[in-house]
This record gives structure tokens, sequence and C-alpha cells, in this order.
């Protein structure tokens, strides 16, 4: 009965992947100077994804929704103890301890961006440089847990989870499926991530 | 633990302590004198360096690539097009007064303009340039 669903719609699989490529193109480029406007166009990208997933945790889909994933620490640590003993509860949507990460990631992503963006702009002082160099740092720290903890998932769970971050299928009930990919906002998205790091790379 | 703590934090504050160009020549140039007794930093050489064309990177073979044949005048970001104050401190008086920040721009642009980490001779050399001219 358990039965492979959509749980991921079309914006959040793009957003993802779209931030992670960003992401570990913004890192690679970020200390050459040759390679400063690959830097601030990738880091836009980031951002721009972040702030279309803040509107995406209150408009997007079920299982894209802060509301639906928000679960706060005490739930993910439960949820890490249970994958622990190898019993870990299955969720068709985010487990508590994947939306700890998402939430951490935003903020960061979204610290880092601001103070890349002001410094890029000469705008603030050394400390947001110093500011940016740490929230960039404490993104790829999570970033690694983020990973460990999808390849403990997914062996745990005997299900590829970043597979399912491309199809956007899952095991599930039928009933906790999504209606459809929501291609449209996925269109939005895209143009707005080009449109928003172009600007602020200009 | 707190005494590591207590060390990092030290070693933390240290770094980021107000120093001066010539404190930052001489220490340069004391760590020089250990790998070749003798050692004396020369603006000259520091010239030489500065208007050297390494051609490791397109965009930027050169320190002068940014900040111009005369450190002392403004500079422009090769790719960028972004305005660069004076790198010589008799320009910009801010250039060289803290320790840390001039080892992470010494690393970052050594290692692309000149494709190596830049030696303690060669930074006591480019720093007395910089502050003396010629």
């Amino acid at each position: 009965m358990m039965k492979k669903i959509l749980v991921w719609d079309l914006p959040v699989r793009l957003g993802h992947w779209l931030m992670a490529g960003g992401f570990a193109l913004a890192w690679a480029t970020g200390d050459s100077e040759s390679w400063r406007l690959v830097h601030v166009f990738a880091g836009g990208t980031v951002t721009a994804v972040a702030l279309f997933r803040l509107l995406w945790g209150i408009f997007g889909s079920k299982h894209a929704r802060f509301t639906s994933f928000v679960r706060g620490p005490q739930q993910a640590l439960a949820y890490l103890k249970s994958l622990l003993r190898f019993s870990p509860r299955h969720y068709a949507g985010h487990n508590p301890a994947g939306g700890l990460a998402i939430l951490l990631l935003l903020v960061l992503a979204l610290a880092s961006g601001a103070s890349g963006w002001l410094t890029y702009q000469e705008m603030g002082g050394e400390w947001l440089e110093e500011l940016h160099e740490f929230a960039t740092g404490l993104m790829l720290a999570v970033v690694f847990v983020h990973i460990a903890g999808v390849l403990v998932g997914s062996l745990v769970h005997r299900e590829n989870l970043p597979l399912a971050m491309i199809t956007g299928l899952k095991r599930g009930e039928p009933g906790e499926a999504i209606s459809g990919q929501r291609r449209f906002a996925a269109v939005l998205l895209i143009g707005w991530a080009v449109a928003a790091a172009w600007w602020l790379a200009r | 633990m707190p005494k590591v703590l207590f060390l990092a934090l030290l070693a933390a504050s240290a770094a980021a302590a107000a120093a001066t160009p010539q404190e930052m020549i001489n220490e340069y140039a004391a760590a020089a004198a250990r790998q070749s007794p003798g050692f004396q930093p020369s603006a000259k050489r520091g010239a030489e360096f500065y208007a050297k064309r390494f051609a490791v990177s397109d965009k930027m073979p050169a320190c002068t690539s940014c900040h111009t044949e005369s450190p002392a005048q403004a500079g422009r970001h090769a790719v960028t097009g972004k305005a660069i104050k004076p790198l010589a401190p008799r320009a910009e008086a801010a250039r060289f007064t803290d320790a840390a920040k001039t080892e992470k721009w010494f690393r970052r642009n050594c290692s692309e303009v000149v494709g190596r980490e830049c030696t303690a001779a060669e930074k006591a050399d480019f720093i007395l340039f910089l502050t003396e001219g010629k």
C-alpha cells in the first residue's frame, strides 16, 4: 500500500539544485578576483532561491510548507535517535531533522547573501566581510551534516533520497501525495533567480 | 580546554591588534632573515616585484592590473571595474594596519597573480616599497 507518490513539486526540486550548484560555485570562486563576477552571480542565485523559498514555504504545495515540516529541536532529536536505533519513523515529506537543516540553510544563505552583497557594494565595514565568511563557513558545515543525514537516512529507510529530490517521488500513502508539479511557479522561480542574480551582480 | 580557548582568543586579539606598516616590514624582514641571514628589505626589489608581469592569470597578469602603475593612485578592479583605494599607506592611511588582513590578502592575491605563496622577503620588500616609494 506504500506506493511511490509525488511529494516534491518542481520549484522545491529546482530550487534545491540551483541552491546546491550555486553554493558550490560560489564557494569554489570565493577567494578569486578573476572569478569575482561568477562568485557574485552564483551567490546571488543562492540568495534569490532562498528568498523564493520563504514565500514557497507559505504558498507552496503541502510538503513545501513550513507548517508541514518545522518541528523544533526536540522532535528533530527524537527522530535522530530513532535513526540510530535503525527504526526511524518514515515521513512522506521532510523529517524533523531535515526540516531543521532547511531552516538553518535558509537563514545562513540570507545572512551570507546580504553581507556579501553589501560588501560587494562597499556599503559595509570590515565586519560585514567577516560575517560573510563566517556565515558561509557555517553554511558549508550544515551542508555536510545535511548530506551525511541524507546518506544515513537513505540507507536506513532503504530509499534513495537524492533521487527523490530529482524525480519528486517518495514512498507514501496516496493521500499524502501533492496534486501537481506547480510548473508555472517553477518558471517564475527561474525567471526571478536569473533576474535577481543579474541585478545583484551589477 | 579553557586554557586552549584563552590562548586562541589571545592569538585572535593579537592578530586583530592594530599594527603599522613599519611593524609589518620588521616582522616579515625578521622572518626572512631567519631563512637567509643578513636579509635587508629593499624598496627597489619591492618596486620590481610590484611591476613584474607574472602572467599567471589572463585578466590579472600583474599587481598593476588592478592597482595601476602607481600604488599611490586609486585602482580599478580588472574584472568588476569597481574602484579600489590606493594600496600605498602614504596615500591611504588604513593600508597595512591589520596584520591578519594583510596576511589574508597576500594569501589570496599571491596565489592568483604570482601563482604561489609570497615569501616573507617579498612581503617585506613589497610593503617597504608601498610605504616609501622607490
